[in-house]
């Protein structure tokens, strides 16, 4: 761990130190609202971080299990009549469950063909869940129990800022771990790992259903938190895109990317939002492209000292991918 | 199901088959020769649509007749795209290549929102309404031109990409990069041309379906997980394929829609899945990419 590492390490420890005081001081409704929405995206891109990030496959359809935690959680709430924490858990363990099964055969492919077989599983969900009435309440959705405790969003913006520090911590474990080296090795060269006597698809399962856990649950407590569910909103393919995002923009395979990359994305993209309301996804497409173009790496090897951020060297990156 | 009833289908089938091949060709040969999977495709052929309703509206002139100007516009525009800035990281990593299209696509969607504004819109000409009966089976005269030139421009571009120069070029730059250089291929140009060549397809698929569908400017999203059904279930860089895969995947939709509306697209999809997990170079392709699953 370099001097950078450490810095940052206590940059984000202050900054979730500050987010845990926040409702102490009486921040108002929409900052809390905005930083519950960042943290959502920064527990979904820790959780893509392992499976895309540290594990290099790249889950293109993480949003099917966004979908299917909030839709499990709607279901046993209003038919069931269960309690908010089973019901997430229970949509976690259905999420996991489903990755379990399907996780060997889909870690088979590789490369484009696995991006878009999740994404193929992302509109099964969809389609599926839509077309399910009788249960989830097609393509309508449901309606979730609505909570009237004042504290409620307070209770909710904790509920996400614990599950930040546990994904990260979680994370940090696991990247200094034989899993996180095992990670690494399948994503730098799968043959080479094998021949190391790593199991690559237990390991490669490993990521996937912790990833797919994490984001059922993260689904289940949104649906709380938003109350009204469709599948139009659950299954909206910007779950699956934000979280890779941020991940890309903060730095794919470290602990503190994915945080920071949410706390500068989502911030940002409210604030053009605000001044710029008709062409904010103009200017974000714009932020997106030039980010991929010129920080093909992510912003973590800059904030951590590894390299010197300056002109030349952001100038460099495109010319090390141009044809 | 009676057989007036299935010829019915089947010709609904077909028509939308051969548009959807025409929806996918652009996108299935972006993603077999340059690596690239594009998420913008469906934008540009949204795009296409646009200028095919300006076209009309504006200058009068008749969709089939701005066909060309279109795919003229859609050409220039990709190309431009390409040079600008996909050129940047074609040798990136794939999820940086799978963003950049991301952001291309959001940045053309806004663009067509802001230009022509969240109205649902189509091109109605005088003929649209013409229809021809055969024993019972109605067929809509746009809907079989438009199925005649998509089949059409799919042939066309097949024969360009198997007898051509360039073609040879463009297919060889595919198979294997360095040997392409070698060759005296020069890589960068032969990109901008596929990549132009692409959108040049979707904006004669966007042209051809803005006569007969309505559309927003957030339509483009549909058209790239058709793209996607379709290129897969063919397979990738191969006209004839991307034909048969667009037939399957229309008669499967017309026909599962018949029964049950409401699972037409899941049917789709879990077929990608099986498809994908039991054969990933598609049902007709030769493995393109020499195997590798890039």
């Amino acid at each position: 761990m370099t001097r950078g590492d450490k810095i940052l390490y206590i940059v984000c420890g202050l900054l979730f130190a500050a987010m845990a005081l926040l409702p102490l001081f009486g921040a108002s409704g929409f900052l809390l609202r905005t930083i519950t929405l960042a943290l959502m995206y920064a527990v979904m891109a820790l959780a893509w971080n392992f499976i895309g990030g540290y594990t290099g496959y790249s889950a293109f359809g993480n949003v099917a299990f966004f979908g299917i935690g909030a839709t499990v959680t709607g279901v046993m709430m209003t038919k069931m009549r269960w309690d908010f924490a089973p019901a997430v858990l229970l949509g976690g363990v259905i999420c996991s469950l489903l990755s379990f099964l399907i996780g060997p055969a889909l870690l088979r492919l590789r490369g484009h063909y696995f991006a878009v077989a999740t994404l193929g599983i992302a509109n099964a969900a969809r389609e599926i869940v839509a077309g399910w009435d009788d249960v989830t309440g097609g393509g309508i959705g449901l309606n979730l129990p609505l909570n009237t405790d004042k504290d409620f969003y307070t209770l909710i913006y904790y509920i996400f800022l614990m599950l930040t520090i546990l994904s990260a911590v979680i994370t940090y474990l696991i990247s200094r771990n034989k899993l996180g080296f095992g990670w690494l090795a399948i994503r730098e060269n799968e043959e080479g790992a094998k021949a190391l006597g790593i199991d690559a698809t237990l390991y490669k399962t490993l990521a996937w259903v912790l990833a797919c856990f994490i984001v059922g649950i993260t689904g289940g407590i949104y649906a709380y938190y938003n109350t009204a569910i469709s599948p139009e909103a659950i299954f909206n393919p910007l779950y699956s895109t934000t979280p890779i995002l941020i991940t890309l923009l903060g730095g794919t395979g470290t602990v503190v990317g994915p945080i920071l990359g949410a706390m500068i994305l989502l911030p940002l993209s409210t604030w053009l939002l605000f001044n710029f309301p008709g062409i904010q996804p103009a200017l974000l497409g714009i932020i997106i492209i030039l980010t991929i173009i010129f920080l093909p790496r992510g912003l973590y090897e800059y904030l951590s000292g590894r390299r010197k951020l300056t002109l030349a060297a952001l100038l460099k990156n495109p010319r090390d991918n141009q044809a | 199901m009676n057989s007036i009833q299935f010829a019915q289908t089947l010709v609904n089938g077909i028509i939308l088959g051969g548009v959807l091949s025409l929806v996918a060709l652009g996108f299935s040969i972006v993603w077999g020769i340059m690596h690239v999977v594009n998420l913008a495709h469906g934008a540009f052929i949204v795009l296409g649509s646009y200028i095919t309703y300006t076209l009309y509206t504006s200058l009068g002139i008749d969709p089939f007749l701005g066909l060309p100007l279109t795919m003229i516009t859609l050409f220039v525009v990709g190309y431009a795209t390409e040079r600008w800035i996909i050129h940047w990281v074609i040798r990136a990593p794939l999820m940086a290549k799978f963003f950049i299209t991301f952001g291309i696509g959001m940045l053309l969607e806004n663009l067509i929102l802001q230009v022509w504004k969240a109205d649902v819109r189509s091109v109605t000409t005088p003929y649209s309404g013409a229809s021809l009966a055969i024993g019972g089976v109605n067929i809509p005269l746009v809907k079989l031109a438009a199925l005649a030139l998509s089949i059409l421009m799919v042939i066309v571009f097949h024969l360009f990409l198997t007898r051509t120069r360039q073609g040879n070029a463009i297919r060889s730059t595919g198979m294997d990069l360095d040997a392409a250089r070698l060759t005296g291929v020069k890589v960068a140009p032969i990109y901008a041309l596929t990549f132009g060549l692409s959108t040049m397809l979707a904006g004669a698929a966007g042209s051809l379906v803005s006569m007969t569908t309505s559309f927003t400017p957030d339509a483009g999203a549909r058209y790239t997980v058709y793209a996607f059904l379709v290129s897969v279930l063919g397979g990738l860089g191969n006209v004839p394929a991307v034909l048969a895969g667009g037939m399957i995947i229309a008669l499967i939709q017309v026909f599962v829609g018949f029964y049950a509306p409401a699972l037409k697209d899941a049917v789709s999809f879990v077929l990608l899945v099986v498809l994908l997990l039991l054969r990933p170079q598609g049902l007709f392709g030769k493995p393109f990419t020499s195997g590798k699953a890039e």
